[in-house]
């Protein structure tokens, strides 16, 4: 069997949409003046597997490491040690342009909307940029897609020609996201994506991530800290700790018997359901 | 309001005041090698509007000047004719760019009469034709020094920045060899390897290329700071993962960020090379006669006895003044403004 | 220590750069001093021939560097052929007249700059700030060149400073303190001209050192206890703001030495200015290679000394090493 073939047949079999096995990312870095080098280690020997069609939560305070973990699976770093394999095939056996291909697939949403979007640029130029940099089409046909995708998430006419500083956080997350859809990726990871929306916005938000899910067959990785959050919209959680992924279980295994001593330290700071369920119910009567 | 109204004022200056020295051969009356030999060192010419018997006149006139018999010093002023001021006459031919050829000038008056708004120099070359077309050369040699070290140092610090590594270990090595160099006695080392009597605009193309080769190296460190910074932006990352080149990241995302320090850059190193030039041909290392260039024509006042007697050779001095005020006015602007534009 | 030792090997290793640099750009030179000997028919083929192989111009290139470069580490810097003396005692005597000239200039500068630029720093935006920043503004509009030129013309047309040189005809038979006043009187102008010309600069960099000392939060906590505005001023701030004024002091230092370069040539002071000029005109190589090293092994050692001195002064780099 050529190597191509045994690929095709690994892709159709797996489920699993992204692998992490043993991944590994090491800083160097100097002092400022005497230039000595000290190691930074940012992730150590993380196993993670993203499952193609479901929402994967990765929970984690600062400075675990999911920022970087999640940079290393979008192949924007490259680890230091470790594999990540793709549908199956491991992606160091990629050359250059499949990779590029393999980069596509995986778009990042990140935290800080603003600092993802170009200030001088509009909202339309913004969104047409993936097709504009893989050529895709004439002008004004990316021109069409990009309102279209602008149309989707909510963001109509005379939204187009505004620039980002110009939209609230709520809304510049949703462009963001019209411009990670342009290219039509297989994986969005929300890097704390939701962290910093008001209870609205986030609600609203996660309703048109599930509606895209349904109609293009995504897969979410969802990053945050939001352990509440995380119950109601993940199918699977991945908890990660000081650069390790201590456990990964799906959602409601994970609330009921936590095995690692860090989940059951978080799930015991959260608050009760009780509490929960008050709240809730505040939210919505009259 | 009040910064803003002054960069515009200093731009308005500086636009006007290139024009003019561009079109020079049209605001000048005379060429600027032409001599007067028998009328060195005269005062400005006073423009009348009153004549004989006090009349009115609405076009002004001059006097001729008599040199006085010894030939020295004084001169007396012929009061027998009028000579009227001429808008838009025909004079001696003059080429823009090397290129279009004209003989109209702004104003001028009848021979033998001649209007000397800035008095004549000891050939008796009328000054203000002088600083017209000296106004070309050291004009330019400030733009087009400057220019030349803005490209240099935003080539090399968008590399050193973006790239990292041992490329900014060389590069930024490099720029600190080149700022630890006393920057106006390299200017005058080079000019010393150079051989002394080369034709004119070799000399001017040489130092141009100097200046600009020791002018890189502090615009492209801070070019380089910017690009480090913006090329860890997200959305810079981002389009990374659209599968953009460096090259399109660099054009796109990265180098307009630059365009603010480059412009205030621009704005002080103008006038620095404006001074270079003029100050290496003061002290005669520079263009040389007959060329006209600002450092040539206050050259002269390192002699005492023009500084007692012919205040007039002092004026082109003074009138550099505006222009670099301009320039600073508009970098103050700039670096203000950038202080205030969220990145 | 071991910041020191580095930063000092990092200042040597830039310093035999610069020679390296200065000496192959001189070795350019198309034509030199013997041709134009050559040309004088007074001297014979033989004597120049003899010159030159004295010299060593007929040797290598590396040879004459290693040349130029061991006597460097004796102190001496190459023949000046104009001047038919050895480059370094020549060197030294105008650098002692420069460094006599920059050097009150710059403490003028510094002691002028200072008061100015807390001051105008404290009252922000005051008519005071207003009034010394505009005429910053003015005086940094004025172009160096144009200012030397506007003293010498206060010179000339008031009669009230001499108009150039360092001392007067009868020096020799002045009393001790009749020569300080002749030579005070010499270089009144010269100095209030350099130090004009620094104190734009140097006026803003202080000013807004203290403003940004000013805006960290300990001073107005300083405040809110009571303690006097002065005090605050000068005891909290002024230190807060130091470290950015040691660099700038050690800059200072840095262009010392060719910062005077056009006064010196203007107001004919006997400096390494007029030298430097002189030895391009006539082609005296290392003349213009010594004035050259001598320039930047100042202007590296300011910076030097202004990077250990903000080593010393300030307890949070050290910290960081750590």
């Amino acid at each position: 069997m050529t190597n191509g073939h045994a690929n095709a047949e690994r892709r159709s079999e797996s489920a699993s949409l992204v692998e992490v096995r043993g991944l590994s990312k090491e800083y160097v870095q100097q002092k400022p003046l005497t230039r000595e080098k000290f190691v930074i280690r940012a992730v150590e020997n993380a196993n993670l597997t993203i499952r193609r069609g479901a929402i994967t939560g990765l929970l984690g305070e600062s400075g675990s490491g999911k920022s970087t973990l999640v940079r290393c699976i979008a192949l924007i770093e490259k680890q230091t040690k470790g594999e990540i394999w793709f549908e199956g095939v491991n992606a160091a056996d990629f050359q250059a342009a499949e990779l590029s291909r393999l980069r596509r697939g995986v778009q990042i949403i990140f935290q800080d909307a603003a600092s993802a979007l170009n200030p001088r640029l509009t909202a339309a130029a913004i969104v047409m940029e993936p097709l504009e940099i893989q050529r895709k089409g004439t002008k004004s046909q990316r021109r069409e897609r990009a309102l279209e995708l602008l149309e989707r998430v909510g963001l109509s006419a005379p939204w187009e020609h505004k620039k980002p500083l110009e939209f609230s956080g709520g809304q510049r997350q949703r462009l963001a996201l019209a411009r990670a859809l342009a290219l039509e990726p297989k994986l969005l990871i929300f890097d704390e994506a939701l962290s910093h929306l008001d209870l609205a916005s986030q609600e609203s938000m996660l309703e048109l991530l599930a509606r895209f899910k349904d109609e293009r067959q995504l897969t979410y990785l969802h990053v945050s800290h939001d352990l509440e959050m995380l119950r109601n919209i993940a199918d699977e959680i991945a908890v990660m700790c000081e650069g390790t992924i201590v456990e990964q279980k799906p959602t409601t295994e994970i609330f009921a018997h936590p095995e690692h001593s860090y989940t059951q330290d978080l799930l015991r700071a959260m608050p009760p359901l009780e509490t929960i369920c008050q709240e809730r119910f505040a939210h919505e009567s009259p | 309001m009040n910064r803003r109204y002054k960069m515009w004022c200093a731009l308005t200056l500086l636009g006007l005041a290139h024009i003019v020295v561009f079109f020079a051969g049209f605001f000048a009356p005379y060429s600027y090698s032409m001599q007067n030999r028998n009328l060195p060192y005269a005062p400005p010419m006073r423009i009348h509007f009153f004549g004989r018997q006090g009349r009115f006149h609405v076009r002004p006139f001059v006097y001729a000047l008599k040199g006085d018999s010894a030939g020295l010093g004084a001169y007396a002023v012929d009061q027998s004719r009028e000579y009227s001021v001429h808008f838009f006459v025909r004079g001696s031919s003059y080429k823009i760019l090397d290129l279009f050829e004209s003989q109209t000038h702004l104003f001028g008056v009848e021979a033998p009469a001649r209007l000397f708004l800035l008095g004549t120099d000891e050939y008796g070359r009328d000054q203000f034709t002088r600083f017209l077309y000296g106004g070309q050369v050291s004009l330019a040699a400030g733009l087009i020094a400057a220019g030349l070290s803005l490209l240099l140092g935003v080539i090399i610090g968008a590399l050193a920045g973006f790239y990292g590594g041992w490329i900014d270990e060389i590069l930024m090595r490099a720029g600190e060899l080149f700022l630890a160099l006393p920057w106006l006695y390299l200017l005058f080392a080079v000019r010393a390897a150079l051989p002394l009597h080369i034709a004119q605009w070799q000399i001017f193309l040489l130092l141009l290329g100097v200046c600009g080769v020791i002018g890189w190296a502090r615009p492209a460190r801070l070019i380089r700071g910017v690009v480090l910074s913006a090329k860890e932006r997200n959305f810079v990352i981002a389009a990374r993962t659209f599968g953009a080149s460096d090259f399109y990241l660099l054009r796109r995302h990265v180098l307009p960020q630059t365009y603010g320090i480059i412009l205030t850059q621009a704005a002080l190193l103008i006038p620095q090379f404006i001074l270079a030039e003029v100050t290496l041909t003061f002290l005669g290392l520079g263009v040389g006669a007959p060329m006209a260039s600002w450092g040539g024509l206050i050259s002269s006042l390192q002699h005492y006895y023009v500084l007692a007697s012919y205040w007039w050779m002092f004026v082109p001095a003074l009138l550099l003044i505006p222009i670099f005020a301009a320039y600073y006015a508009i970098a103050d602007e700039l670096q203000e403004h950038l202080k205030s534009v969220p990145l | 220590m071991r910041y020191v030792a580095r930063r000092l090997a990092h200042a040597i290793l830039l310093l035999i750069t610069i020679s390296l640099f200065t000496f192959v750009l001189l070795q350019w030179t198309p034509g030199n001093f013997f041709d134009a000997m050559r040309l004088d028919p007074r001297v014979s083929a033989q004597t120049v021939e003899g010159l030159r192989s004295q010299f060593g111009v007929n040797q290598s290139f590396i040879a004459r560097y290693a040349r130029w470069g061991r006597s460097l580490m004796h102190g001496g810097m190459g023949y000046s052929f104009s001047y038919d003396t050895p480059v370094a005692p020549l060197l030294w005597s105008r650098a002692k007249n420069t460094l006599l000239l920059a050097g009150i200039a710059t403490l003028l500068a510094w002691i002028i700059a200072i008061p100015i630029g807390i001051w105008t720093a404290a009252r922000k935006d005051g008519p005071s700030d207003k009034f010394f920043g505009a005429g910053i503004s003015t005086l940094l509009a004025i172009p160096d060149l144009v200012l030397f030129l506007i003293l010498l013309m206060v010179a000339v047309r008031t009669g009230w400073f001499p108009t150039g040189g360092m001392i007067s005809g009868g020096f020799g038979s002045f009393s001790g303190w009749e020569k300080i006043k002749d030579i005070a009187t010499h270089f009144a102008l010269p100095a209030a001209g350099l130090a004009i010309v620094m104190l734009p600069m140097l006026v803003r960099h202080i000013r807004s050192a203290m403003l940004e000392a000013l805006e960290a939060p300990f001073i107005r906590a300083a405040r809110a206890h009571g303690i006097p505005r002065m005090r605050v001023l000068l005891r909290y701030a002024l230190p807060a703001a130091s470290n950015p004024l040691i660099s700038l002091f050690g800059f200072s230092i840095a262009t010392i030495l060719s910062g005077s370069a056009i006064l010196e040539v203007v107001m004919s002071w006997p400096g390494l200015g007029p030298l430097m000029v002189q030895a391009i005109l006539s082609r005296d190589v290392y003349v213009v290679a010594g004035i050259v090293m001598l320039s930047s092994v100042f202007l590296v050692t300011g910076n030097l000394l202004a990077d250990v001195m903000l080593f010393v002064s300030d307890p949070r780099i050290r910290v960081e090493q750590r």
